[in-house]
């Protein structure tokens, strides 16, 4: 089984995101990036489904800033081929043209499986697994939390609201959105990612034609106070203070 | 008559030349264990332990001659021991000036056995003979007193699973066969005194004139020959026994002693190249140096690291005894040395065992707080407990197999240069809690760099403990910058929860951030950092003068920088951090600055050198210690109450405040014990 894991760089949610001049995108000046959270856990599922069962892991990643970082580290992970996908991919990239550049590169590399993450922190919509198995002409199935090899072709496990699992049984090719892997996505030493990043080279494939955006963000802005919801602020004593008179005010004491 | 002894009192030639059969072959079996051993040796790499050869040699030998380690917090131990090294040695060396007198002299015709030389040759043999049958029998009693390092029992296994009663036989054939050969000597000696008819220069073997006493000439004579025999064969026994038994401890803990590398722990080796190719950690006994493979047979299992250790006192499968000694285990099988009196058991070893893993299993590689008591405790020069078990986890981290926080702490530190996961820009963010500015020495020159340290830095808990300090520093007059977002984890605990490449990269990173800033000295409020920036950052090109910052505070006292209007009337015990007092030896400026404040200092049975680890060290504090019977700060804080008069438990480490502020409370102990930093007793000294 050939696996191919499309993996992406997201802003790092530890750093306060802010707003760009144009009032559509984040300040990406600062930004940090790092793997989305979900497509590490797709790469995770990867690997443990080759190490059960053998074949090949591919890692695939758009070209944008620190992509290489995310690419050595999962060579030094375990995958056995990492791709980058050159062309335009600055800033925020809509699904829509995303998925058809992978779409294209994944074509060209050949494939049995395809696991990426479910979904990104920053563009929401989970669309890429749908779109791909689209411009692949394979079957999708999305929130997969399993992923195992059967006689015929795979069982797969996905998550429903309300704690409830369904089983599918499917065979390939196939593209699946992973919510989770089976085991915590494995650490991986700094000697090895080192190691990784000196004997290995990123094979490139341009990006062919482009495709409509899809959807355009027309606004980006921060959750604004509204009637309803007093701020007390970032200071923590002037806030006990304020939630002392408050609850004083309502007369608990 | 002219006072002498016959040699092979009336011995049939026959019987003379059995005796030499007899003792050839005791020594080609001696030799060939020695042999043994020290093939396995070579194949083990090198440690570069041969320089200033003839200075380890005579330190070696002071501690021998001394006894000094194993007087060290047992002065019974020590001096039965004393005894038992002098009586063997004063014993050697007489019966090795009459085979020389005997076997090579004589051909010479010179005879120093005789005259004055032969009575002052009686006497002191029979002075250390009774030595050392004494100090032997002072090891019996102590030995029956059931010590709890003498339980050879595992920490990891249940009773049914091993089998380790060859440890205890080999410790009673050891002790037992001494005692007999030192007896029947002094047997000996009586009945050929008494055969010989009771010349009167033999007074000179007062003991020997005794036991003369005891027999008439004619049972002497008859008995003579056959004690005689037993003596000599219980004597080639010993000495074909030596190489294969705790005995050889009388040789190999010499050179171990001579060889061994006083950094070992507080500076951890790299990984060579080559080692890379196949591991980050250790994989095959090959692996080893010769040094560390020494290390594994040196091994009394006298017990001390074991009831030194916090893990295994909290109640882990861990114990340092027997990291060595199934290392040792192992590392005979693998090479194919023979040892007579080992541990087997119940099931059967997988073909091929890994050492992380199988030998010795994760959950015992993990409990390791690296706090060093093992090594300070060894009396015969072991210290490569932590480095072994420092680069078993080298090899655990390459495989992932790692608890899952300290896998986080790992990825965030890597991410963010903290083990918080928090913003690099939030590293300075408790500065915002002065009312003054501190300087930034990447951009403004100071005479010290405060290198502030994770907990001190982001943990809410201590945060205030760190203003304080700032605000301390400032009052003296002491000229210092701090690195801001700058600063990253030094890196001590990463190295030794065996994450060698992360090390590498913040101390890299750190002396980097040094080189471009300016500072003459560097001040530290971690006990960690500071063993890693003083002992290891050298290797990666940073040399610094650094100072923990209770150093720094007494030298301030000193120098009249920091005065102390206010007496303090408390009662305190106070805490050494491992990595200040043991792994660096600075246990005095601590003390000396409370008893420049006035508090009344009353010291824990354990402390200084010998303290007692919070349990917080090695990566320890990014792992879950609920699995625990008791954690060893509770155990800690437990010893502190049970002073009775301490109300007050004084620590000068940030991870040491945490826990033992914790402790308190998990132990109920909140009313009767306060743990405080030094720092907030030097604010208040100040007035």
């Amino acid at each position: 089984m050939n696996i191919v894991v499309p993996i992406k760089q997201v802003p790092d949610l530890v750093e306060e995101l802010e707003i760009d001049g144009s009032g559509k995108d984040l300040n990406r000046e600062w930004l940090k990036n790092k793997v989305n959270e979900f497509d590490d856990h797709a790469l995770e599922e990867a690997l443990l489904y080759k190490e059960a069962n053998g074949g090949t892991v591919t890692a695939i990643a758009l070209d944008s800033d620190d992509i290489e970082k995310a690419l050595f580290a999962a060579a030094a992970k375990g995958a056995d081929k990492v791709v980058k996908v050159t062309g335009d991919f600055g800033g925020a990239v809509s699904s829509h043209t995303a998925a058809k550049a992978l779409a294209d590169a994944i074509q060209s590399i050949g494939f049995d499986i395809v696991m990426t993450g479910v979904q990104a922190v920053d563009d929401r919509d989970g669309q890429i697994a749908g779109l791909l198995a689209g411009h692949l002409g394979a079957a999708n199935v999305n929130v997969v939390t399993s992923v195992e090899k059967d006689a015929d072709g795979l069982v797969i496990h996905k998550e429903y609201s309300g704690g409830v699992v369904a089983e599918f049984e499917t065979s390939t090719p196939v593209v699946l959105g992973i919510q989770a892997a089976k085991e915590t996505p494995r650490y991986v030493p700094v000697a090895k990612i080192r190691k990784a990043s000196r004997g290995l080279t990123i094979d490139e494939i341009a990006a062919s034609g482009s495709a409509d955006a899809g959807s355009e963000v027309s606004r980006m802005f921060k959750p604004e106070g509204g009637a309803g919801a007093e701020m007390l602020g970032d200071d923590a004593e002037a806030a006990a203070t304020k939630i002392m008179e408050i609850l004083t005010s309502k007369g608990i004491k | 008559m002219e006072p002498t002894r016959e040699i092979y009192r009336n011995f049939p030639d026959i019987l003379q030349y059995a005796f030499y059969l007899i003792a050839f072959l005791a020594c080609v079996t001696f030799i060939y264990g020695f042999y043994r051993k020290y093939k396995k040796y070579r194949k083990g790499k090198d440690a570069n332990r041969f320089n200033n050869l003839l200075k380890r040699f005579l330190k070696a030998g002071a501690i021998m001659g001394k006894n000094s380690t194993v007087f060290k917090r047992d002065h019974y131990a020590g001096f039965a021991h004393w005894l038992i090294f002098w009586g063997f040695v004063v014993l050697l060396i007489g019966t090795a000036i009459v085979a020389i007198d005997h076997d090579f002299l004589r051909f010479l015709g010179i005879h120093l056995l005789e005259g004055s030389f032969y009575l002052w040759f009686s006497v002191i043999l029979d002075v250390f003979g009774v030595l050392f049958i004494l100090g032997l029998i002072m090891m019996i009693v102590r030995r029956a007193g059931g010590k709890p390092q003498f339980d050879y029992s595992r920490s990891d296994l249940d009773a049914a699973k091993y089998n380790r009663k060859g440890y205890s036989t080999d410790d009673k054939i050891f002790l037992w066969l001494l005692l007999l050969i030192g007896i029947s000597g002094f047997v000996i000696e009586g009945l050929r005194i008494s055969a010989d008819g009771m010349p009167a220069f033999e007074q000179w073997s007062p003991v020997g004139w005794m036991i003369a006493d005891l027999f008439n000439a004619d049972t002497a004579n008859t008995l003579h020959l056959y004690s005689w025999w037993g003596h000599a064969v219980m004597v080639m026994i010993f000495i074909a026994y030596i190489p294969y038994s705790k005995a050889m401890h009388m040789l190999i803990d010499y050179a171990n002693l001579m060889f061994k590398d006083d950094m070992a722990a507080k500076k951890l080796a790299r990984v060579s190249e080559e080692q890379q190719d196949i591991s980050m950690g250790y994989v095959a006994m090959t692996d080893f140096t010769w040094k560390e493979l020494m290390d594994f047979d040196a091994c009394t299992k006298c017990g001390r690291c074991h009831v030194a250790c916090p893990a295994n006192a909290a109640g882990t499968p861990l114990s340092p005894r027997d990291v060595i000694l199934d290392m040792r285990s192992h590392s005979n099988e693998c090479f194919n040395t023979s040892e007579w009196f080992k541990q087997s058991f119940a099931e059967a070893k997988k073909e091929k065992p890994s050492i992380a893993g199988d030998v010795i299993s994760t959950d015992r590689l993990w409990s390791c707080t690296t706090c060093m008591a093992c090594v300070e405790a060894c009396p015969v020069g072991i210290n490569h407990h932590l480095d072994t078990i420092v680069n078993l986890r080298r090899t655990l981290v390459e495989e992932g197999d790692m608890d899952d926080m300290l896998q986080d702490a790992l990825a965030n530190i890597g991410d963010y240069g903290n083990s918080f996961g928090q913003s690099e820009r939030m590293r300075a963010k408790w500065t915002s809690k002065l009312d003054f500015k501190i300087k930034d020495v990447r951009k403004e020159p100071a005479e010290f760099m405060w290198f502030v340290g994770d907990f001190a830095s982001y943990d809410a808990g201590i945060q205030d403990l760190t203003v304080k300090v700032a605000e301390v520093m400032t009052k003296a007059g002491v000229d210092f910058g701090i690195l801001y977002e700058g600063e990253k984890n030094s890196g001590n605990d990463i190295r030794r929860a065996g994450e060698e490449g992360l090390f590498e990269m913040m101390a890299e990173d750190n002396i980097e951030t040094f080189s471009l800033s300016k500072f003459k000295e560097i001040f530290t409020t971690d006990p960690h950092s500071y063993n890693t920036i003083k002992n290891e950052y050298p290797e990666f090109g940073g040399n610094y003068a650094i100072y923990h910052y209770s150093g720094l505070l007494l030298r301030l006292h000193e120098e009249g920088k920091l005065k102390f209007t206010k007496k303090l009337d408390y009662k305190v015990t106070y805490h050494d951090p491992c990595y200040l007092g043991r792994y660096n030896g600075e246990t005095e400026a601590p003390r000396k600055l409370l008893e420049a404040m006035g508090v009344e200092l009353i010291e824990m049975p354990r402390c200084k050198e010998n303290s007692f680890c919070c349990g917080a060290g090695g990566g320890r504090v990014w792992m879950d210690d609920s699995k625990m019977e008791e954690r060893p700060s509770e155990i800690r804080i437990k010893e502190a109450v049970a002073l009775g008069s301490a109300d007050h438990f004084i620590v000068c480490c940030p991870k040491d405040y945490s826990m033992f502020s914790d402790a308190v409370k998990t132990t109920g102990n909140e009313d009767r014990m306060e743990v405080k930093d030094i720092i907030q007793l030097v604010e208040e000294a100040m007035g």
